[in-house]
């Protein structure tokens, strides 16, 4: 047993194995609280709105929607990308952590997992239904095409997108799975009633512990660990080529795979927080996730928020410097046009908000924390919306020039990818051990 | 549920019953330098050095994720050129598809690296490990993937001790509980009489503390 004495206990309470079991298990095991049954209750609602909305915009077309020949990205890839970039903290919880021996990762990194994997199915919607023909969505498939022998393109950004994204949901949902084995056999070895004896026998693969499995197990999730690491890199920088690879002035910029990357892991830690802060306080898991906890991502935060600060200034005195008249245009067309307004909203949340967490009360006070987590994850939407919209509406032909202004049918899609998010997610809590049992057993006495 | 032992099939065991890692990793450490050999240890966490205090050599499941990885890197490349420059190139903007448009083709050839590693790996892990959905669990103690760590010997291999001498010094080592006479058992769709019962069977030989 390793122990720093600067380091304070990463898992509070004096918790034994057979604790971290009955905490862990107890959710699962017992009836749902009126609380649970609220939230899920009132995610639902909006997952319905998500259908509603979804249904029509298939039935009546993207007419629905407000994109147009200027604007032709409109809240779609906005929240596109703002799903794909929430995603970012799990994988970099769960991979980087563990390659940086990271401890404290370890009663976090389930739930955190968890949220990568629902949003980036928010995600998938939006670039599925922007096509118009929600249908032919297999089309950016490398399959043979029925009008003879022309292939997807490999030399489109777009396309490195549809495999990206596919590897990042495939190997998330593996690397959650093989962390989760262990935990289902706990449940299924306490397990009373016939359905789950049998479903979660079913999901723990005939896990029994042994040694040799561990040993096994241990290697692969730090390979998993190794390779989602390059993966989660690739895949925002993936999204960011999107719009860097184009000719569009706001857009064809080389800083933007690094500051996409930061300001996906930034928005990605802002929402665990948000998730981390209620469901710590909901389910009674201020033992294992601590101040210390809350402290560690928040400055996470602070940094990645600083790291896209300074692209937001380095990306305007370029444009300033670079004697291109457009690209000069863009960027003040930003920051004083019509836009001016989600700018500063974005300047403000991502820039300012963030750096009170050089103070340590802020740091350590859960319902000041929550409320900057919810500032970040609103910045990161109008970081996407002012990157998306404030460059394609006044492009190269001022008589193209429009102003674009969301419909009821976009606005209710989004906030029906909440609901299907916190569906999942309540659904996950419900049934899924949210703290990693096995790995929180092996830090229990440790200081680190 | 496939009913179907794993591993243990219709052996009988000594098992020591262990509720702290590091007793367990020095009663394993103990017994080995006394000449016992071990079947097997059951955690319900990953108790580190436990593998090399049991003498088991790394796990070769590296190199076939890097053959895996090799081969993922081979069908992206494969499935582009083939695709993008054999027998339909696109020409755009009158730009020529061949060989040199290589380095768009890295996005795919990356992500079909990673996407076959992290499968094959596991898929071979899960064979490694005799795992399979609805395989029936073989478990010598309901608590094993709870709070109980147990070191498993096999009664019918050949030891330098005696079975009551290496009851006593599992019980030495700290252990809370030790059998002499184990079946394996599994939990799902078992009843808990019937769970009892088996249970119950088990509770042979020396029952100590």
């Amino acid at each position: 047993m390793y122990t720093a004495d600067i380091r304070k206990p990463l898992v509070l309470g004096g918790k034994t194995y057979t604790d971290v079991t009955n905490d862990v298990c107890r959710p699962i095991e017992n009836k749902p609280t009126n609380s649970w049954w609220l939230g899920f209750s009132i995610a639902v609602l909006l997952l319905l709105i998500l259908a509603g909305t979804l249904a029509w915009t298939v039935w009546e077309g993207i007419g629905t929607w407000n994109v147009n020949k200027s604007v032709m990205w409109g809240w779609d890839i906005t929240n596109f990308v703002f799903w794909v970039g929430i995603g970012h903290a799990g994988t970099l919880i769960s991979a980087v952590l563990l390659l940086f021996r990271q401890k404290w990762r370890m009663s976090i990194n389930r739930s955190a997992e968890a949220m990568t994997i629902f949003a980036v199915f928010c995600a998938a919607i939006f670039p599925l239904f922007h096509m118009g023909r929600v249908w032919l969505g297999f089309w950016p498939l490398p399959l043979p095409n029925a009008f003879g022998s022309l292939w997807v393109n490999f030399n489109s950004p777009l396309l490195w997108d549809v495999f990206a994204i596919s590897t990042y949901l495939s190997v998330s949902l593996v690397f959650w799975y093989l962390g989760l084995i262990p935990d289902i056999a706990t449940i299924r070895d306490r397990a009373t009633s016939k359905a789950r004896k049998f479903w979660y026998g079913f999901f723990a693969m005939g896990w029994n512990g042994s040694a040799k499995a561990w040993g096994r197990y241990e290697v692969v999730a730090l390979i998993l660990a190794g390779i989602s690491t390059p993966l989660v890199l690739s895949v925002h920088t993936i999204v960011s080529m999107d719009f860097a690879t184009s000719v569009i002035p706001g857009w064809h910029t080389t800083i933007f795979p690094p500051y996409f990357v930061a300001g996906a892991i930034f928005s990605g830690f802002g929402m665990v927080l948000t998730l981390l802060l209620i469901a710590r306080h909901v389910m009674n898991y201020e033992n294992y996730i601590t101040s210390e906890h809350l402290e560690a991502m928040t400055k996470i935060i602070l940094l990645t928020g600083s790291i896209v600060g300074v692209a937001y200034i380095t990306e305007f005195v370029i444009a300033a410097y670079s004697g291109y008249e457009y690209e000069q245009y863009a960027f003040a067309n930003r920051m004083f046009g019509p836009y001016a307004w989600a700018y500063w909203t974005m300047m403000f949340c991502n820039l300012m908000a963030p750096q009170v967490f050089w103070s340590k009360w802020a740091r350590t006070t859960p319902w000041f924390i929550f409320v900057i987590s919810i500032v970040v994850n609103i910045g990161m939407w109008f970081e996407r919306f002012v990157i998306i919209v404030t460059s394609l509406h006044r492009d190269f032909l001022p008589s193209s020039w429009v102003m674009y202004h969301a419909t009821w049918v976009e606005v209710g899609i989004f906030l029906g990818t909440f609901g299907l998010f916190f569906t999942c997610f309540f659904l996950f809590a419900k049934f899924l051990p949210v703290i990693n049992m096995a790995e929180v057993k092996t830090i229990i006495k440790d200081n680190e | 549920m496939v009913d179907k032992s794993i591993l243990l099939d219709n052996k009988k065991f000594t098992v020591g019953t262990f509720t702290d890692s590091d007793k367990l990793l020095h009663a394993v450490e103990t017994l080995r330098k006394k000449g016992v050999k071990i079947f097997d240890c059951y955690t319900p966490f990953p108790v580190h050095h436990l593998d090399h205090a049991l003498g088991y050599t790394r796990t070769n499941l590296t190199i076939g994720a890097f053959l895996c990885g090799m081969l993922g890197s081979l069908s992206g490349f494969t499935l582009a050129y083939s695709m993008n420059v054999v027998d339909w190139p696109m020409i755009i903007g009158g730009k020529p598809q061949d060989i040199n448009v290589f380095t768009s083709f890295i996005p795919v050839i990356f992500e079909l690296t990673i996407l076959f590693t992290a499968f094959g790996m596991v898929i071979m892990f899960f064979a490694r490990n005799r795992m399979m959905h609805g395989i029936k669990e073989d478990l010598l103690d309901r608590r094993q993937t709870d709070d109980h760590l147990l070191i498993a010997i096999d009664n019918s291999e050949a030891q330098s001790l005696s079975n009551d001498e290496i009851q006593t010094i599992l019980v030495n080592e700290g252990a809370v509980k030790v059998k002499g006479n184990v079946e394996a058992f599994n939990t799902s769709l078992t009843t808990e009489e019937d769970l009892e019962i088996v249970i119950g069977n088990n509770e042979g030989a020396a029952v100590i503390n």
